[in-house]
């Protein structure tokens, strides 16, 4: 075919697998330079000869830049990039499925939820893996009652899903005050009230690879389903008329979406905001259309925190909880989207 | 027979809304659908599209009976275009278009060269071509009837179903609207709509279904259904048929109340 609009199309298509390799290619430089960034100092070379000592490169190092490489830095900064990631995709597919630019996991209440869970969790001195099960089904348990609630409500349902999300969250809330309440002070209080902080200090490598899996899973539903997530923005007659089973894909994306969320709660407690700003950003990059909005929503998460979390290690002498800076972020992102919404 | 319905029957739920339709269309028949405000255009187009389920009666499409066929298969025979609409997230046109694409292939696929030329066919179909790349929140009312329609030509059903294409549109728009769903019925499509002016098109030789209280009044070519008498029957005031001679001599009908 020959006409103008075809060559624009095809332009338009080359132009976004350039700006995704860009944009792959900058995270991955964030993620590197991110390991010279933190209370002890490594210089490039100390990184790079840390990353050898492990395959055999046998130089004289110190033993500590080892150990903060491999048992600190390595695992805080891929927790960041993942729990980036995985807020940023579930933010774009609930924005998606609710039909509303109002909504990511913390809005939704999916990450008080899941947080109820795992406090409760960790009080009943469960395992990691149970810990990872309550926090789902907490988060699960709040996205479906947000949902059911507001779609009783008479006002409109961009607003009533915001102001529902606002009361299951104040709920939940008031769930883990009531647990923080019983829970020993000399042990599980702390932990609790240190984790739902929104931190990485104190991720392991073992804590990272019990949240990789149920995120893997979750941003591999959606990455591979991300076309489809288009029909689901519209009207739900007119996407049934298209010819797909629109209560299944929505289920589908709910469960991996809340998956997505519950890990990320359980690996670095609740780091809000990033869910909503994140998709809207990357929609003034790529476009509305899903298969291109999930992977760039992907990217961009990960920069965006692996970059807030080098701020909440770097900022002062003393650590800031990465939660504290997201929310410091995010709350005037909030209202630049309410007021743009008006105009 | 492309399309038949034989007394129709279904609601939602308990509550039964339509109480009996016959009709039957045929490769390039326009139907409109015309009746008071609640008689049950929406729900009739609710049972055609599957999204709700017959109570009794059948609907037949090419012998086939849909309550056979799952959403996939229906998808490629009926195609529906509702009243325009804005969409919550900004894609291009091309991209509402490709969406009729759904039903073609698998769900881990994107769309392939293919569905894009497809949608590019659709598009030339309406006279859209040149609104591709343009955002489809920055479209008038009337260009995005037009997306809408090439959406449901990409689908590849050769049954469109219509919700008051013409609501909201001004003089030009609905003028363009006419011009594009008469080539389409020349092209062989069946087009069935829902209308609050019937004779609206009925200069096309279009046929009409007159609804009443769930259940068809009246059927047949307009010139037969638009009589005074079943318009009074149907909205229950009393109606005048006229018949005027446009400048180049074309005889057109329109309803008024007396």
């Amino acid at each position: 075919m020959n006409n103008s609009e075809y060559t624009t199309n095809t332009i338009q298509r080359r132009k976004y697998r350039v700006l995704l390799f860009v944009l792959f290619a900058v995270v991955l430089a964030i993620f590197l330079c991110s390991f010279w960034i933190g209370y002890y100092p490594l210089s490039p070379l100390q990184v790079v000869e840390a990353f050898l000592s492990k395959f055999g490169y046998s130089k004289e190092i110190l033993p500590q830049a080892v150990t903060i490489f491999w048992n600190i830095r390595l695992p805080r900064i891929l927790s960041a990039a993942f729990i980036g990631a995985s807020l940023a995709v579930a933010g774009s597919s609930y924005q998606g499925m609710f039909r509303n630019p109002l909504v990511s996991p913390d809005i939704l209440g999916v990450s008080s939820g899941a947080g109820l869970g795992a406090a409760f969790a960790i009080l009943m001195g469960c395992t990691d893996w149970l810990v990872q099960i309550f926090a789902f089904i907490g988060g699960i348990t709040a996205v479906a009652a947000s949902y059911l609630i507001s779609r009783k409500s008479a006002h409109s349902q961009t607003l009533s899903l915001v102001l529902t999300g606002s009361m299951i969250m104040a709920l939940c809330n008031a769930g883990v005050t009531m647990i923080k309440y019983i829970a020993d002070p000399n042990d599980v209080l702390q932990q609790i009230t240190f984790w739902l902080m929104g931190s990485l200090t104190k991720t392991t490598m073992k804590s990272f690879l019990w949240s990789i899996i149920p995120m893997l899973i979750g941003l591999l539903i959606i990455f591979l389903l991300r076309w489809r997530m288009n029909l689901l923005t519209l009207d739900e007659e007119e996407a049934r008329s298209l010819g797909i089973n629109i209560r299944t894909y929505r289920l589908i994306f709910i469960g991996a979406s809340t998956l997505l969320s519950a890990a990320a709660v359980c690996l670095g407690g609740l780091i809000g905001w990033v869910g909503l700003m994140i998709p809207h950003m990357a929609r003034a990059f790529v476009g509305a259309a899903y298969e291109r909005l999930i992977p760039a929503s992907a990217l961009l998460g990960a920069g965006y925190l692996i970059l807030m979390d080098d701020l909440a290690r770097s900022l002062l002498s003393m650590e800031l909880p990465l939660g504290v800076i997201t929310s410091i972020m995010g709350a005037p992102f909030f209202v630049y989207l309410i007021i743009k919404r008006r105009g | 027979m492309l399309l038949e319905l034989q007394s129709v029957h279904g609601g939602y739920g308990k509550k039964e809304i339509i109480k009996g339709v016959d009709f039957h269309a045929d490769h390039g028949d326009i139907v409109c659908l015309a009746g008071p405000n609640g008689c049950g255009k929406t729900t009739l187009f609710r049972l055609i599209l599957g999204s709700l389920p017959l109570s009794d009666g059948h609907i037949f499409i090419d012998g086939t009976d849909i309550q056979t066929l799952s959403p996939k298969e229906r998808a490629n025979l009926i195609a529906y275009i509702p009243q325009y609409h804005t969409p919550i997230f900004s894609y291009t046109a091309l991209e509402v278009v490709i969406m009729g694409r759904a039903s073609h292939f698998s769900a881990f696929k994107m769309p392939k060269s293919i569905d894009r030329q497809a949608a590019f066919h659709a598009l030339e179909k309406v006279n859209a071509l040149h609104l591709a790349n343009r955002p489809y929140t920055s479209l008038s009312g009337g260009q995005r009837q037009l997306i809408l329609i090439a959406r449901a030509i990409c689908q590849s059903a050769k049954i469109l179903i219509m919700d008051e294409p013409a609501a909201s549109l001004d003089y030009a728009n609905q003028q363009r609207l006419t011009y594009v769903i008469r080539s389409l019925a020349q092209n062989g499509y069946c087009i069935i709509m829902s209308t609050h002016s019937p004779e609206h098109l009925a200069s096309l030789g279009s046929l009409v279904l007159l609804m009443k209280d769930g259940k068809s009044a009246s059927f047949g070519t307009s010139s037969q259904v638009i009589t005074p008498q079943n318009l009074k029957q149907v909205y229950g005031i009393d109606m005048d048929v006229l018949t005027v001679t446009n400048r180049h001599g074309a005889k057109r009908t329109i309803c008024l109340p007396v």
